[in-house]
């Protein structure tokens, strides 16, 4: 569905990205992890055309991006921002049918049709009773869900959520995040995540992109990369594995198994 | 939940059209006193013999006095405020949307600044040459905005903030300049004209204002109410609005253009009439929510309304008459203190 060869970004001058290759497919939810400043979200910008690389080519379906307008991207990519508040409080079904944007004209206004669309995105995450809310009064796992089904009316392909467990309580993540994990599934986007946590990315997600030094560190599946060595070289701190039973491993630095930090 | 959301939107439509029939009613019956009241009484027998006059053309009987005051005065003073208070209103309002930012008047980007700065300038060269004030305040009005503009653009991180404070640049480099005129003016002509002209009225409304404002408020009133859905993405920030296939630099700088225009406009004819580009989207977002389809003609109604009462009040209140943009920074200060702590749990500041 999105093929991205040899990316290259820089902003006044400074690299930020370099060599980034991968694809993604149909039914997917891969997770894109790194440090602070690793450059995740600039890699999230750049895949929905919010920034524009300087070397290298990213296809959608087939379709070089530099080709496409910003509403046939918008139409094809989504975008769930970090927690969001409006400037106006506008509610919860005037949020989601912003999504609808890419398929309307200049002068043209969501109509009863579009309300609709942004009521099934709602009914699918189990968040009708959202609809009517003031979206800058509601929790910020509730914003989220929001957001996120502001981007299933706005495209049925891909996804990009950045950082979407930010402020997130802990249920809440979970919850989220099997949301994210069965709309591959059910829907079949593909949806690439930037993240903090390795564990959640380790219980969620297909595949793993790890970014590190501007550039590609290791990208597979989780059972292949999720390892302590990978870990540890990313995250620059020695990881110690705690195995789930039949979930795989979880991962901790291993300063915790060496007495109180 | 398919059939409600619908539902909901065609009853929220139907809401929407019996308030905007409602607004448009009371602008008209504002209108109609505002036009029969004032120093000379003008009734409806005035109303009729101008009807036949301008039936019957040169053919017919001279006019009456009261009926030339309500053809040559009071009409065109009328109509002028009611298209000043909505020019000053929407464009507040797309400002705010563009802005992301509720406080956010259409002076930001020095518009009102430049065009006093124009207009003391015209004023102070003593020559009498017609529309020179009007001229010079409208095309400083403009050159102010394009300085704001290019500031921003040279300087060229974070669009909005840059601009802002581009804005805040230009406009006190104006109110230095106005300053400037201001102390070497002639302090018994031309510093009096200065002042008064800078405390906005409408006295000055004829015909021919109202046919260079008229066209410039209704085009820019057309463009923003198609644009309603598009201010309401913009509001999100530039990169949620890119996101969603409305690329923000064109459609800030078409907006910007023609808010501007219609803001030099008006201060070019009236002066500086404060509060309206800033109370009335607030007022009309409480009434019409916060969707810019559904509050913006609201805001033009409501900013109509509320000039025409500021200019009647402005002209019946006293013997003297009192600049209307007295009227309206007094009324204006306690309307947004009570509009902030009605609001206080929106969730708007």
């Amino acid at each position: 569905m999105l093929e991205c060869r040899d990316l290259g970004l820089s902003y006044e001058g400074v690299p930020v990205l370099e060599e980034i290759s991968f694809s993604m497919d149909k039914g997917q939810f891969y997770v894109l992890l790194g440090r602070n400043g690793s450059g995740k979200t600039s890699l999230i910008h750049c895949l929905n055309k919010t920034a524009e690389p300087d070397k290298g080519q990213i296809n959608i379906m087939g379709k070089n991006l530099k080709e496409m307008s910003p509403r046939q991207i918008a139409g094809k990519i989504s975008l769930v921002p970090q927690e969001h508040m409006d400037v106006f409080p506008f509610t919860v079904l005037d949020v989601v049918v912003m999504g609808r944007a890419p398929f309307l004209g200049f002068t043209q206004r969501p109509g009863p049709k579009d309300y609709d669309l942004a009521a099934q995105a709602l009914a699918w995450l189990n968040a009708e009773f959202l609809g009517s809310k003031n979206f800058n009064r509601i929790s910020g796992g509730e914003r989220q869900i929001a957001l996120l089904a502001r981007a299933l009316v706005q495209s049925s392909s891909i996804l990009l959520l950045d950082e979407p467990c930010n402020h997130l309580d802990f249920n809440n993540q979970f919850l989220l995040l099997s949301t994210i994990k069965s709309l591959c599934r059910t829907q079949g986007l593909s949806i690439l995540a930037a993240m903090h946590d390795p564990n959640m990315a380790a219980l969620f997600a297909d595949q793993v992109i790890m970014i590190q030094d501007k550039t590609i560190m290791a990208k597979g599946l989780v059972e292949d990369i999720m390892t302590p060595e990978t870990i540890s070289i990313l995250y620059d701190t020695k990881i110690s594995p705690v195995t789930l039973k039949g979930r795989g491993n979880l991962f901790f630095p291993d300063t915790i198994f060496k007495g109180k930090p | 939940m398919q059939e409600t959301a619908a539902t909901t939107e065609l009853k929220n439509q139907e809401k929407d059209s019996s308030l905007g029939l409602i607004l448009s009613l009371v602008l008209a019956v504002c209108l109609v006193i505002s036009a029969s009241l004032g120093r000379v009484d003008v009734g409806l027998s005035d109303i009729k013999e101008l009807i036949q006059w301008m039936w019957q053309g040169d053919d017919g009987p001279p006019l009456s006095a009261s009926a030339q005051v309500f053809l040559w005065v009071r009409l065109p003073r009328c109509l002028m405020a009611a298209l000043v208070g909505t020019g000053l209103a929407v464009s507040g309002a797309v400002y705010q949307a563009l802005f992301r930012n509720p406080l956010v008047s259409p002076n930001i980007l020095g518009v009102s600044a430049g065009c006093t700065f124009g207009a003391a300038l015209g004023l102070s060269l003593s020559i009498n040459i017609l529309g020179l004030v009007q001229g010079l305040s409208f095309a400083w009005g403009l050159a102010a905005v394009a300085m704001s503009v290019l500031l921003a653009r040279a300087i060229a991180v974070k669009p909005i903030i840059v601009l802002v404070l581009a804005g805040m640049v230009v406009l006190s480099f104006f109110n230095a300049g106005l300053m400037v005129i201001k102390y070497f003016a002639d302090p018994y002509d031309t510093l009096p004209s200065i002042i008064f002209w800078i405390m906005g009225s409408l006295t000055r409304a004829t015909w021919s204002h109202v046919m260079f404002i008229a066209p410039i408020t209704l085009a820019g009133l057309a463009l923003f109410l198609a644009m309603g859905f598009r201010l309401n993405i913009l509001s999100l920030g530039d990169i949620q609005s890119r996101s969603l296939g409305v690329v923000p630099a064109p459609h800030r700088r078409l907006l910007i253009i023609v808010s501007s225009l219609i803001v030099a406009a008006t201060v070019s004819v009236c002066g500086q009439i404060a509060w309206i580009g800033l109370i009335i989207p607030h007022m009309a977002r409480g009434l019409a929510g916060p969707r810019h389809e559904k509050m913006l003609p609201v805001t033009a109604l409501l900013g109509a309304i509320c000039l025409v009462v500021a200019d009647t009040a402005a002209r019946s209140l006293s013997t003297a008459e009192i600049p209307v943009g007295i009227i309206t920074a007094l009324a204006g200060a306690p309307v947004f203190a009570f509009l902030l702590y009605k609001n206080r749990k929106t969730g708007w500041l």
